[in-house]
């Protein structure tokens, strides 16, 4: 019962965390066109690059948990 | 997968899983390589699987975009295939929706073609990756052919085919944005300016001496994580794709009936063919993410508007 059963759990936590955040960021993006349809365009390019950044944090926690797996 | 495991040594199917999937993932082994080339200054260049994908990748783009794109320019617009259209509109939508916004309309002409070579580049290693043709080569080479295990075509099973799933690829592709950021931001600005652009100005000055080291850092991780974005997104997919097909010979294993594992195809193989439909949309999406991040990354660095 070593620290390393922890390892996937803490997987699990930061992807639910990425998913939350990925998906307020989704619906205030949706809300936003909602309210003006002429500015759909600027909504979604302000948009894409804090979600490709918060998906990049996800994926780094990944990584980084498989190279936990791996080394041990 | 069948036709490049040369024995089976005894293990269990759940043992070799693991391990076989691995292979069909990664680079193969340098100690083996495709074409062996001698060191020079202590690297050792010799061709490995991903090498021979990258040069195979970069010859398919090549032919496929300069030639057409060359018979166009040359006959002054007038194009007669549909290929140059379509490659137009790509073009368009990059140069008006990715380049356009973020860099300006001062530099576009000048970082649009490296967003249009990434672009490309990423998309095409990305999809060819996803066309099984060493294993089918294989296949045909062990129950046709039978050439012997040192042969060229054996030597080319070993290792994956997506060229951009391996971290050193996409570091590559990272440290040209890394550079491109730097020389975006002095063609700009100035040497000395655009390392003072790095920080926002007219805040305390007790707050720059936390601000600096992370914004170096900022700078750092940015390349870190398209690289690992890419290569994590590229492997992810063809690693879950493989073990899904694997489940057949685990159940077939722990049944010990090769009936059952032949039941399971009837989970196993939709399952994977919905999962490779995924795996087309994550190729388009993740060559556009790479190009989107580093034409916002450029943009930033001329553009300074913190």
């Amino acid at each position: 019962m070593d620290a390393t059963i922890l390892v996937p759990v803490g997987l699990g936590l930061t992807v639910i965390g990425a998913a939350l955040g990925i998906g307020k960021f989704a619906a205030a993006a949706a809300e936003g066109i909602a309210r003006q349809p002429e500015a759909a365009d600027k909504i979604s390019g302000a948009v894409q690059l804090p979600l490709f950044l918060l998906e990049g944090v996800a994926i780094l926690a990944e990584v980084f948990i498989f190279l936990m797996l791996i080394l041990q | 997968m069948v036709a490049s495991s040369t024995d089976n040594s005894g293990l269990t199917v759940l043992e070799q899983v693991g391990p076989n999937i691995i292979h069909h993932v990664s680079n193969s082994d340098i100690s083996h390589p495709i074409v062996h080339i001698p060191k020079l200054f202590g690297i050792d260049f010799s061709i490995t699987k991903h090498v021979f994908m990258l040069w195979v990748v970069a010859i398919i783009v090549a032919t496929v975009m300069i030639y057409p794109i060359q018979k166009y320019v040359k006959s002054n617009g007038k194009e007669k295939s549909r290929w140059t259209i379509m490659i137009e509109y790509i073009v368009e939508f990059i140069r008006d929706a990715i380049s356009g916004p973020n860099v300006g309309p001062k530099w576009i002409m000048t970082w649009t073609p490296l967003f249009l070579t990434f672009f490309f580049f990423i998309l095409f290693a990305n999809g060819i990756g996803m066309i099984p043709i060493f294993d089918l080569i294989g296949l045909i080479d062990r129950f046709i052919f039978q050439t012997s295990p040192d042969s060229f075509i054996n030597h080319l099973l070993h290792g994956g085919v997506t060229a951009t799933g391996n971290f050193n690829v996409t570091a590559g592709l990272a440290t040209i944005t890394f550079f491109a950021i730097i020389v975006a931001g002095v063609r700009e600005h100035g040497f000395i300016k655009h390392w003072k652009n790095l920080v926002p100005h007219g805040l305390a000055w007790p707050i720059y001496f936390i601000l600096i080291p992370i914004e170096i850092m900022g700078l750092l991780v940015k390349p870190f994580a398209l690289t690992m974005r890419l290569a994590a997104n590229m492997t992810g997919g063809h690693i879950a794709i493989l073990a899904l097909l694997s489940l057949m010979a685990i159940i077939g294993e722990m049944f010990h009936s090769a009936v059952a594992g032949i039941g399971v195809a009837i989970i196993s193989i939709p399952m994977s063919v919905a999962i490779s439909g995924l795996e087309i949309i994550v190729v388009l999406v993740q060559a556009y993410v790479f190009t989107l991040l580093t034409a916002v990354f450029v943009g930033m660095a001329i553009n300074v508007h913190h």
